[in-house]
């Protein structure tokens, strides 16, 4: 990022990231409002911490069940993490699912391999048809596809990308009826209250509408087999919980990285500071920036040095290096951007 | 209570950014007219628990209660009780 923009001197937030204003210390207004709910937030994090307890209980660990819970695994550090709390420390019965977005890192094959062996779970890894996929990147390189609160959370790029995980995990969830479905989200993606939440069908059939339309609009209806269809909005019993535990377990970077260092997971040397599986992250991240002129993940790294789960200093590290050309070139040639 | 000036007011700091108040009906909704999306829906489900105080149930978060205004005022007249 530039030098010398004005930044919050509690997080990591630009002057030009949307809605931010800095009182007489120097300190933004998100900053300010986090500090005023401070004890409710480590309050929700106790609380979220015995919900899932309590919904585990109440929907019984294996019985006549396949599989008790659908694992979106990237093979980044967090689901990775994520995956051995849920099939460890919980006991439960987890069906792996990669979504193949064309980038996945060769260390992120890698470690996706050692790590589902290590734990001996179930896993799939599915793969769109790479034209589709170009396509679908193609175009969100070039338009604003999406409402401008998504570029807050997220370049256009990866909203788009994990629209399509999400739907896949959520399709297979409901073919193949397992009841909950786990992400690896950190402490800073998103909300405590999103932690523990049962896909409510309407709401879905909304969202994923309003995702699916700009896409349909630039690619082709080929893109909707990708999405949910009629068939499983008819089955509402079976839409799955979704639960993110980082949200409330205690987060350390680098002890979640020597705990799964132990199962074989190594760190990437393939990707950028702000991804550890994904070769299209960078490239998506200098469009975001140049276009926006904030980095789509500062919002993420701003929430976590708040929490306190990360120093500003380790913050501020994750922008400070600017991004070889050899990780960005090799995308614009296959996207057709070259 | 005035719900719907704190809907309004809330929408327009926190989606809208202080701008386009005047484009914000109150049947405008919230998800086809792209002024949130699902994590922001669950923005709006934390502002509303906490400033009513009141559990919002998973069965409640459908777009009938908090997809425009108009719903989500409708809802939290239920919900909390109506204006005084």
């Amino acid at each position: 990022m530039q030098d010398n923009l004005v930044m919050c001197t509690v997080c990591v937030l630009p002057e030009t990231f949307p809605g931010i204003s800095f009182d007489d210390h120097g300190v933004c207004n998100f900053c300010r409002q986090y500090e005023a709910d401070r004890s409710r937030h480590i309050e929700d994090k106790a609380r979220y911490a015995a919900k899932f307890d309590e919904l585990l209980a109440t929907l019984g660990r294996g019985g006549g069940r396949r599989y008790d819970i659908l694992m979106a695994y990237s093979g980044g550090k967090d689901s990775t993490y994520t995956l051995a709390l849920l099939h460890r420390k919980h006991g439960l019965k987890v069906l792996a699912l990669s979504f193949d977005n064309g980038f996945v890192s060769p260390r992120a094959r890698e470690n996706i391999g050692r790590v589902t062996d290590a734990l001996s779970v179930d896993h799939i890894f599915f793969k769109p048809r790479w034209d589709m996929l170009r396509a679908i990147f193609f175009a969100a390189s070039k338009q604003e596809l999406f409402s401008r609160k998504t570029l807050e959370r997220a370049s256009t790029i990866c909203t788009a990308c994990i629209g399509l995980v999400k739907a896949t995990c959520l399709k297979t969830a409901i073919e193949l009826e397992i009841p909950m479905i786990g992400y690896g989200w950190s402490p800073g993606q998103a909300p405590v209250q999103s932690s523990i939440m049962r896909t409510n069908p309407a709401l879905f059939k909304m969202t994923q509408a309003a995702l699916l339309a700009p896409l349909e609009k630039s690619i082709g209806e080929g893109v909707s087999d990708y999405f949910l269809g009629e068939k499983h909005f008819e089955r509402p019993e079976r839409f799955p919980w979704n639960v993110h535990p980082l949200a409330w377990e205690p987060y350390d970077e680098q002890m979640i990285i020597a705990e799964i260092g132990l199962m074989g997971w190594l760190p990437p040397e393939d990707t950028d500071p702000n991804s550890t599986n994904c070769l299209l992250n960078a490239y998506a991240n200098e469009i975001h920036l140049a276009r926006y002129g904030f980095h789509p993940y500062i919002w993420e790294i701003a929430n976590m040095v708040r929490e306190g789960v990360m120093s500003r200093m380790d913050g501020l590290h994750k922008f400070g290096e600017p991004v070889p050309d050899s990780w960005i070139a090799p995308v614009r040639t296959r996207l057709g951007l070259a | 209570m005035p719900y719907k000036p704190e809907i309004r007011q809330f929408i327009v700091d926190n989606f809208l950014f202080g701008q386009g108040r005047d484009k914000l009906q109150d049947d405008t909704s919230f998800l086809e007219g792209g002024l949130i999306d699902s994590t922001g829906v669950l923005e709006l489900v934390a502002f509303v628990s906490q400033k009513y105080e009141i559990a919002v149930e998973d069965d409640e978060l459908v777009p009938a209660n908090f997809d425009s205004v108009n719903n989500l005022a409708a809802y939290l007249e239920r919900k909390v009780g109506h204006a005084g």
